[in-house]
This record gives structure tokens, C-alpha cells and sequence, in this order.
């Protein structure tokens, strides 16, 4: 499952042995990941390259400025939208999928 | 040098003066409109551009259906090319309290009785049906239109700047008008950083800064700048959900066409025109808006910004001539005046023509002050 991921790097060391392997959905597909790394990041190690539909033009969209702020990765959450996956910490059990157009947001239950 | 001479000078490029220039232009009046920064960069572009028939006096009222009127049809009667993004959302004033709910009927029953259409009073369970993204726990009715709604106010700006330039108004962008001429009693043109301008009348629509203005005439105009702010979330997708207002602790809240919401508090702050923002506004605006709507916990706030309010004593604005001649004002409009462009533009111009105002809004008269004549605004934060 580290297949896209760096292993030897010259100055971090990522340790991926030592981390705690969790599964989670994509669009009902299940993945693996490590817990605690960011959302995207465990989706790109899966081969996963678009996270989002854009409202307007109807193009996908993927990972790219990888701090939170550019609204590309935003993807459905557990049910919640526009979650920036690229700083959101991934949990054994989440349920992540695919968002088309802007975000619809539901009454707490 | 060449003198430069207009019929009239209009300072302030906000909604009333471009307006105000399109109406004056529309006379056949040589307009030269002057804005020291940019086309709704003050008050009017920062504003939530609420727009409503429901108001709590007389004027108000009439004034609001004539520019509801108008507003519906503004943006093909202007040939604007772009989107006012003119929103009948409807408009929903909640009251949580016994003394707000009987203001709200009065103030449906006084629309009713000048022959506004569409204003009601609902209970909980009609409020449930308009807004059923709204927590109803604690509220005790509300007044609502549909008809009422919001715009876009930097569109809705543009629109009259461009239609006023097309009839060959002249648009001063970056240009700050420093002094007001005056010659054998009478204003006479207008010193700005970029020359002077001779004209015979000089019109101020600069909003909670014309106090600097009228002490160049010796007038004391009676406004209190009051920095008001107002925060914009991400866009999510368009749901029910009318502009909402909530007269017992001043928060308003509504959705933009793009999806964005738009929330704001009135409440006591900051008396000046500076355009900073402050921290504890987010917690102040989020703790009264997100009980009564739910569904916006999460949401992501990405911006927030400051326009000052031009306060009135009474909270009601000054419009018409001033006892310095040839000089006239309209502005004091305390926070919902972008929606009275419309019909207050078109009175600014039967002013300065000396006709005597489509509607009649004595009431508004600069001299109410020292008279005592002060009347409140009942309907408005």
C-alpha cells in the first residue's frame, strides 16, 4: 500500500513501518491507510487522483496546494462536504467520497 | 488654466450619488460626479444589500414600493450588461419577544394601510414553511414578504455610474473633493485634489463622512459614523432560506445566488468610518446566528469586513436642500439606505430642478434637528 509513496527521502524519515494501518471507503471502495495522515494523501497512496467535480465548468480536481487553502480537495466526509482533505486527518472507518458541484448541507440530526 | 464647469457636482460615488448623477443627467443637467476612491468603495459596496417594503413609517413605506418597483426591472432599464444578482428571497424579521412582535404587526399594519402587497405576520408554524432551515425554539412570530429580498450592491452600483456616464455624466474616480466653493452667498463649485470644478449646485452623498463635508459650509450635519461588520461564508449549495433579521439582538443572515452566506450583528460598536475588523466580531455574530440556524455550524467563514452605518439621531435620514444655498444633502440613512437609491436618486434631481419631490419627504428635512421634529425608524438595526 506504499506504493506512491516516498521511502527514502535525504532528510525526513516518514517511519511508515512504525504507523498504525486503518480502512476506510472511497466511493464505497475499501482502502488502507495510515491513521492520523492527511485524507488526500492516503488517497493518492491508493492511486486516487480526483477528489472533487467543480460546480461551474464540471472539471475534476485533485490535490494541489496541500495546506488548506485552494478548495481542491474538497471531498464528502462522512456525509459533511466541503471537508479539505489535505489537512484532515484520516480515522480507521471514514467514509470518504467523490464531491460534485458545491457542498449540501443537511440539518444536525 | 481651463475652468472646468459643471451644472451640478455630486460627491460620492456610492449608490445615492450614482443615482442621484443618472437622475440629474436624465434632466439635462451637466453632471460631474466625484468619488475619492472607487465606484461602491464605502458604505454602499461593503452594505448586506437588503432590500424590503417593510418599513415602520410612512415615508419609508413609500418610498420602498416605489423602489421595489424599480429594483425588479433595474438592471434592463439601466442596459447593464452584468447581474444585479436581484434576489426576491423574501424577507423574514423574527421576534423573541412580545414588545418586537407587536412592533412587526404594527408595522404590517401600516404597510397594509398604504397599500404595500405581500407583507404578513406568521406564526411559528408559517415561519417553519418560509425558512424550514431556521430553529424556531423560543421565537414568536415574525413579518415577512416575499417580494422582499437582496441584490448584489457593487452591480447595483456600476449600473447607475455606467448608465449616468452613457447620458455623459462625468465620473471622477480617485478624485477628492477637499472644499466647496462658495460665491456671494451661494455654493458655487468644489475644490478637489485634482483641480476645481465651478457649479451651481453641489449635491452630497457621502454618507457617514458628510459631516466633514457640511463643516465646510458651517453645517453641522448630525451624523455618528458607526463601524458595522459583516462576515461571508464558503459557498454551499442554494437552499429555502429567505434574508432573516432578528430585531432583539440585531444578527441578519442571508444566502447569496452564488451560495455564500452573508451574516452580520448591529450592535453597539466602534463610532468612526475606519474600515478595520475585529476578532471578538466573529464570536459575536456566530453566537447569536448559528443557535437560530444550525445547519450553518461547520460552515467556513472566509472573509469578514467593516462599512461604516451614517447614523441619525432619529435613525432616519437627511434629505433636500440646506440653508446654504445651492448646496443639498442626502444621506444620515442609518444603515438600510442602499435600498432607497431608486426613489431618493430620482428626488435628489427634482430638488436640485425645483420641482417639488415625487414623493414628499419633508420629514427627511435637514432642519427637523433643531425644530425637534425628530421621528424613529422603528424598523431597521
Amino acid at each position: 500500500m506504499t506504493r506512491k509513496m516516498i521511502k527514502d527521502h535525504p532528510i525526513l524519515n516518514f517511519e511508515h513501518e512504525k504507523k498504525k494501518v486503518v480502512k476506510f471507503t472511497f466511493d464505497g471502495r475499501e482502502m488502507e491507510g495510515f491513521e492520523g495522515e492527511p485524507i488526500a494523501a492516503a488517497l493518492h497512496s491508493n492511486g486516487v487522483q480526483v477528489y472533487r467535480i467543480t460546480p461551474k465548468h464540471e472539471r475534476t480536481r485533485g490535490f494541489f496546494c496541500a495546506i488548506g487553502k485552494c478548495s481542491s480537495c474538497f471531498m464528502i466526509v462522512d456525509g459533511v462536504p466541503n471537508v479539505r482533505t489535505c489537512v484532515t486527518a484520516l480515522e480507521a472507518g471514514m467514509k470518504v467520497e467523490t464531491q460534485t458541484g458545491m457542498g449540501i448541507l443537511k440539518p444536525e440530526k | 488654466m481651463d475652468s472646468k464647469k459643471v451644472d451640478v457636482a455630486v460627491i460620492g460615488g456610492g449608490v445615492h450619488g450614482c443615482s442621484t448623477a443618472y437622475h440629474l443627467a436624465q434632466k439635462g443637467f451637466r453632471t460631474a460626479l466625484f468619488e475619492r476612491d472607487y465606484i461602491s468603495s464605502g458604505s454602499s459596496g461593503r452594505s448586506a444589500a437588503g432590500l424590503r417594503y417593510q418599513f415602520g413609517t410612512e415615508v419609508n413605506i413609500l418610498l420602498a414600493q416605489y423602489n421595489m418597483k424599480c429594483l425588479k426591472t433595474l438592471g434592463e432599464d439601466l442596459n447593464y450588461p452584468g447581474d444585479l444578482e436581484y434576489d426576491p428571497a423574501g424577507y423574514l424579521w423574527i421576534a423573541y419577544s412580545e414588545t418586537q412582535l407587536e412592533q412587526l404587526e404594527k408595522n404590517v399594519r401600516l404597510q397594509n394601510e398604504l397599500g404595500t402587497t405581500g407583507s404578513r405576520v406568521l406564526n411559528v408554524r408559517e415561519i417553519q414553511e418560509v425558512a424550514p432551515f431556521l430553529n424556531t425554539d423560543g421565537m414568536l412570530g415574525a413579518s415577512f414578504n416575499q417580494e422582499d429580498g437582496h441584490i448584489n450592491p457593487h452591480t447595483l452600483c456600476f449600473a447607475y455610474a455606467d448608465a449616468a456616464k452613457a447620458l455623459g455624466v462625468e465620473i471622477h474616480k480617485k478624485t477628492s473633493v477637499t472644499g466647496i466653493i462658495t460665491k456671494n452667498g451661494r455654493v458655487a463649485g468644489i475644490h478637489t485634489d485634482k483641480g476645481d470644478w465651478e457649479a451651481d449646485a453641489v449635491v452630497c452623498c457621502a454618507g457617514a463622512w458628510s459631516v466633514e463635508v457640511g463643516r465646510w459650509l458651517d453645517l453641522e450635519i448630525p451624523i455618528t459614523p458607526e463601524r458595522h461588520q459583516i462576515m461571508i461564508t464558503e459557498p454551499v449549495e442554494r437552499m429555502k432560506h429567505p434574508m432573516t433579521l432578528c430585531l432583539d439582538d440585531g444578527s441578519y443572515w442571508k444566502q447569496c445566488p452564488n451560495g455564500t452566506f452573508m451574516l452580520g450583528v448591529g450592535k453597539e460598536e466602534v463610532k468612526d468610518t475606519s474600515y478595520y475588523a475585529s476578532w471578538d466580531y466573529l464570536d459575536s455574530a456566530t453566537e447569536r446566528i448559528l443557535p437560530k440556524m444550525p445547519i450553518l455550524s461547520g460552515i467556513r467563514v472566509v472573509r469578514q469586513w467593516t462599512g461604516p452605518y451614517a447614523n441619525t439621531p432619529d435613525f432616519q435620514a437627511i434629505v433636500g436642500p440646506t440653508p446654504a444655498e445651492g448646496f443639498y444633502i442626502d444621506c444620515g440613512w442609518s444603515g438600510h439606505g442602499l435600498q432607497f437609491a431608486p426613489s431618493v436618486g430620482r428626488i435628489m434631481a427634482e430638488f436640485v430642478n425645483g420641482e417639488k419631490p415625487f414623493i414628499d419627504v419633508s420629514m427627511f428635512r435637514y432642519s427637523r434637528f433643531e425644530e425637534g421634529e425628530l421621528f424613529f425608524e422603528p424598523a431597521c438595526i
